[in-house]
């Protein structure tokens, strides 16, 4: 641990080394995966091949169209999406002080997805890109009524959100199902790929949205780390520390929300991410809030990014779906927070 | 430190349109423990989290110096008053010293989270509550005591004159019990901090609180120092408790000694 | 029980098996094109060979209404059962990892096998089922607190989503293979064949059967295990035949129409309400309701966007994850 102080005592923070050494890890390791993906896929191209592409001087023009067209919006958007919904399941085990909140294990991504298929089946060829306005209005309409079904009772709430989110996300799903039946079974095919959470189809358009959201989220989310510290400690800890609970829980639970949905609208919902990185990031490096949300970002981005590599390369020509891999992961993570001895207290 | 004096006004308390704590005015006397005492569901925990500005009045107010506690900014509020919750819940993982530290949180910024005044804080609350030889255990590893005094050193790095304290002592062992009402007694007499304690064990009241606070059906029915108001009349009246009280020999402070309906001599109990 | 109470009782499971045939015989006027009640009652009463809505409702809509039916039932009494001998009220197949164990080994069989419409299809089916209850609870039992119904729940949805996650996979990877069986991973009763029903016929009557016999010391079980062994009842065995019987009606009903969530839960708690805790009631009232829940589940996915039909799974989902909702609310 080493202190940085600078202007005078007006900023003094501390540092974790350990931590901040795992975050440069942490990015090298994407930085790795970005190129690897790449180069990887039905046309192989070299490293050199790729950098020389990226860096506007292509070896043949098809290298162009393959790297910017296809797999550089993919991949990006594979990473960024990680990313929100590893911050997403963080925020929500914050603010609900629950170490098992996901946004896809309470329905808040179905709520998106619901939102997505419907317009995608009921009013093709419009709304694509309203679609993450759509989707955040879904997941928050849920998110909310989980939040009132779960705290209209007192006492013992940690399981009962988990267990009301997994009945809500039933229900939901099963809306989706029907509006699956119910549509031309073409767009719907569509939509079954985008449902089991694909980063097949992403292009450009969906690297901006996820862009623009990161530029407003992120920033205000890490400025929101000190409220979520105190968060943790309860409501009544919080408050009597300086904090303004209610207000600061409904922003964090909106930005959860919102960062979900935006992921959700660009590949569907992709599950456990959420679960998985911020406990990962736990186990790399003992950190304080701020700089654990940082690795949990980093580590989101790096499980998507190789699970959507793993899904287009280990079967190929066949893609399986980047959200299959997240499942095979991140079930067994789940166990083993369900076996914790910690959890005693909370189940 | 400097006194702003933490007072109810006709205070009334409560959760949905069940009022619990009914027109309750009462100043808490500074540098002193001031504890609350009575039966279960007797409104002192809900006094004291009106007073924490956790429960908005239904009427009345709270004040702070002479203003509205309403009306201060809650960062303000924190750094003249602190709040330890009842059994209060360590985030996984968090070690002794992280904890202590999220106290200072009223006094840090997005920018300015770790100043030399900060340490200092820490380590004297740290010290304070004898925890150096435990500062970097996760506070899970700790014992119910040890992990007490760590919520405590918590609230003590705050660095508020005010204090408040929600039953600390539940769950607790009697001796840990006691060696914890010493400290902060010991804490009141050095550091000069007003205190105010809801209290479940009676005896610890009387043996420790400058001030007591006797609250029924949420009213305040006695107050004054404990020989004025722990006394067999009060305690019938409050707790429907047939109790007998002595003065202790050393200290001079009361004793309750509970009575059962017959006064059995110890020789016919062994029989 | 009195001997008024046992008259009502009677009187009202005989209430519930003339409801139960009302809604067979509706659930086959309806379709593409609508048969009157009364033919239909003259096809099932007395044939004849000539008459085409005759052979419409006897060889091509009665088999589907058996299957609900047949459905209905099976799950009903094992969620009843599992809720019973458990004492969890939010136990049931699909909840608790067996039916998701039973999809699994069905896609497997499948899939890898071939082994559509031929009699191992059910027992695989009972071997996944068998699979998913030991894997829920063998997490739920590790964990801290052992396996109640809070840990059973989330380690039942573990299991669940990741053999659905694996499923997805095998699926995209042969998906020859399973062009006709999309439809029926949702639960569905559209276009099952007879042959499948007839291998997973004796797993319904052993389940059904099994169920009935042992009911009386689920009533006991239910009151706790200690109570029951001071009763006389040999807890051990009983919970083997319990979890025997609720395997085989899992595997038959999934095997029949796929997996359809959250009948063995609604249903069970909804006989509670009228006939009490007595399992030798709730047993039979729960087939007989639960029978005729799925014909009617099953009436309502073809009738509401009709041509188009919602897969029964679906329906019974809409229906039941509210109920469950409640329950988390109500009961824990």
């Amino acid at each position: 641990m080493s202190t940085v102080e600078a202007f005078s005592g007006r900023v003094a923070l501390q540092l974790p080394m350990r931590a901040v050494a795992m975050a440069f890890g942490l990015s090298a390791a994407i930085v790795v995966v970005l190129v690897w993906s790449l180069m990887t896929g039905s046309f192989e191209l070299s490293s050199r091949e790729v950098f020389a592409t990226l860096f506007g001087n292509p070896p043949t023009d098809m290298a162009t169209t393959i790297v910017w067209e296809f797999r550089f919006p993919r991949t990006l958007t594979a990473i960024l999406v990680g990313a929100f919904l590893a911050l997403s399941g963080a925020a929500l085990q914050y603010v609900t002080r629950n170490p098992l909140a996901d946004p896809s294990l309470v329905g808040v991504s179905q709520g998106a997805a619901l939102v997505v298929v419907a317009v995608t089946i009921l009013a093709p060829g419009y709304g694509f890109a309203w679609r993450p306005v759509l989707a955040f209005g879904g997941s928050l309409i849920v998110a909310a009524l989980i939040l009132w079904i779960a705290s209209s009772r007192r006492g013992g709430e940690t399981l009962r959100f988990i267990l009301t989110g997994i009945g809500v996300a039933a229900l939901i799903s099963s809306f989706t199902q029907a509006l699956l039946t119910y549509g031309d079974i073409d767009r719907a095919l569509t939509a079954l790929g985008w449902l089991a959470g694909s980063v097949h189809a992403a292009g450009w358009p969906e690297v901006t949205w996820l862009a623009v959201t990161a530029l407003i989220a992120i920033p205000l989310l890490l400025a929101a780390s000190r409220p979520l510290s105190a968060i943790r400690f309860g409501e009544e800890m919080a408050t009597s520390l300086g904090i303004r609970v209610t207000a600061a829980r409904w922003l964090l639970v909106g930005l959860a929300v919102g960062l979900a949905a935006v992921a959700v609208a660009a590949v569907g919902p992709l599950g456990f991410v959420g679960l998985v990185a911020p406990h990962l990031a736990r186990r790399l490096a003992h950190s304080g809030v701020g700089l654990h949300l940082i690795l949990t970002a980093l580590t989101g981005a790096l499980m998507v990014g190789l699970a959507d590599f793993a899904g287009r390369a280990l079967f190929a020509p066949v893609q399986i779906p980047a959200g299959i891999f997240t499942a095979i992961i991140g079930v067994p993570v789940f166990v083993a927070l369900i076996l914790r001895s910690q959890a005693r207290s909370q189940l | 430190m400097t006194h702003p004096i933490l007072a109810a006004e006709n205070l009334s308390v409560g959760y949905g349109d069940t009022t619990i704590v009914k027109d309750v005015s009462l100043s808490v006397k500074p540098g002193a423990i001031t504890a609350l005492v009575g039966p279960n569901g007797c409104g002192k925990s809900t006094l004291l989290k009106a007073f924490a500005r956790i429960l908005p009045p239904m009427s009345g107010q709270v004040t702070l110096g002479d203003k509205p506690i309403r009306s201060y900014a809650t960062r303000a509020v924190a750094r003249e008053m602190a709040l330890l919750p009842q059994g209060p819940v360590a985030p996984e993982g968090l070690t002794v010293t992280e904890l202590v530290a999220q106290g200072r949180f009223p006094h840090q910024s997005l920018f300015r989270q770790w100043s030399p005044g900060d340490r200092e804080a820490v380590e004297r609350a740290i010290a304070l509550t004898d925890l150096q030889d435990f500062a970097d255990r996760p506070v899970q590893a700790m014992s119910g005591g040890q992990r007490q005094r760590c919520w405590l050193a918590m609230v003590l790095a705050q660095d508020t004159p005010l204090l408040l304290l929600d039953e600390p002592t539940t769950f607790l062992d009697l001796k840990v019990q006691v060696d914890l009402m010493a400290l902060l007694s010991r804490i009141v007499a050095e550091d000069g901090r007003t205190m105010l304690l809801v209290l479940h064990e009676l005896n610890l009241a009387a043996a420790f609180a400058d001030h007591v606070v006797m609250m029924r059906d949420g009213r305040i029915v006695a107050e004054g120092t404990g020989p004025d108001v722990i006394r067999p009349d009060e305690l019938r009246q409050v707790f429907d408790l047939r109790a007998d009280v002595i003065a202790d020999p050393l200290t001079g402070r009361p004793v309750c000694l509970p009575r059962g309906p017959d006064k059995v001599p110890l020789k016919a109990a062994a029989e | 029980m009195t001997a008024t109470r046992s008259i009502l009782t009677a009187g009202g499971f005989w209430l519930c098996i003339g409801a139960v045939a009302l809604a067979f015989m509706w659930h086959i006027s309806v379709g593409a094109k609508a048969i009157p009640l009364a033919t239909v009652w003259e096809a099932l009463v007395s044939p004849e060979d000539g008459v085409f809505d005759h052979v419409v409702v006897r060889d091509l809509r009665m088999p589907r209404a058996i299957f609900a039916l047949s459905v209905g039932a099976a799950l009903a009494v094992a969620g009843a059962l599992m809720q019973g001998v458990t004492r969890n009220p939010l136990a049931e197949p699909a909840i608790l990892g067996l039916m998701a164990g039973a999809t699994f080994a069905v896609i497997l069989g499948i899939g890898w096998f071939e082994l559509a419409g031929t009699a191992y299809v059910p027992l695989f089916a009972a071997v996944g089922a068998l699979i998913g209850a030991v894997l829920t609870w063998t997490i739920a039992g590790a964990a801290p607190g052992g396996a109640t119904p809070l840990t059973l729940i989330l380690s039942g949805a573990a299991v669940s989503g990741f053999l659905y996650a694996i499923e997805q996979a095998a699926i995209l990877l042969n998906e020859e293979a399973f062009r006709n069986f999309r439809v029926w991973l949702s639960g569905s009763l559209a276009g099952r064949d007879m042959d499948t029903y007839l291998w997973a016929l004796p797993w319904f009557a052993a389940g059904l059967i099994a169920a009935m016999v042992i009911a009386r010391q689920v009533t006991a079980l239910a009151m706790g295990e200690e109570t029951a062994a001071g009763l006389g009842v040999d807890t051990v065995r009983i919970k083997l035949i319990a979890l025997i019987a609720v395997v085989a009606l899992t595997a038959a009903a999934v095997s029949v129409a796929g997996p359809l969530g959250f009948v063995g839960l609604v249903i069970p708690h909804v006989v509670r309400l009228f006939v009490g805790s007595d399992y030798r009631l709730i047993v039979p009232f729960s087939a007989v309701v639960g029978a005729g829940y799925v014909l009617v589940v099953d009436i309502v996915s073809r009738v509401v966007l009709a041509p188009l039909e919602i897969s029964t799974g679906i329906v019974t989902t809409m229906l039941g994850a509210p109920v469950f909702i409640w329950l988390v609310r109500a009961k824990l």
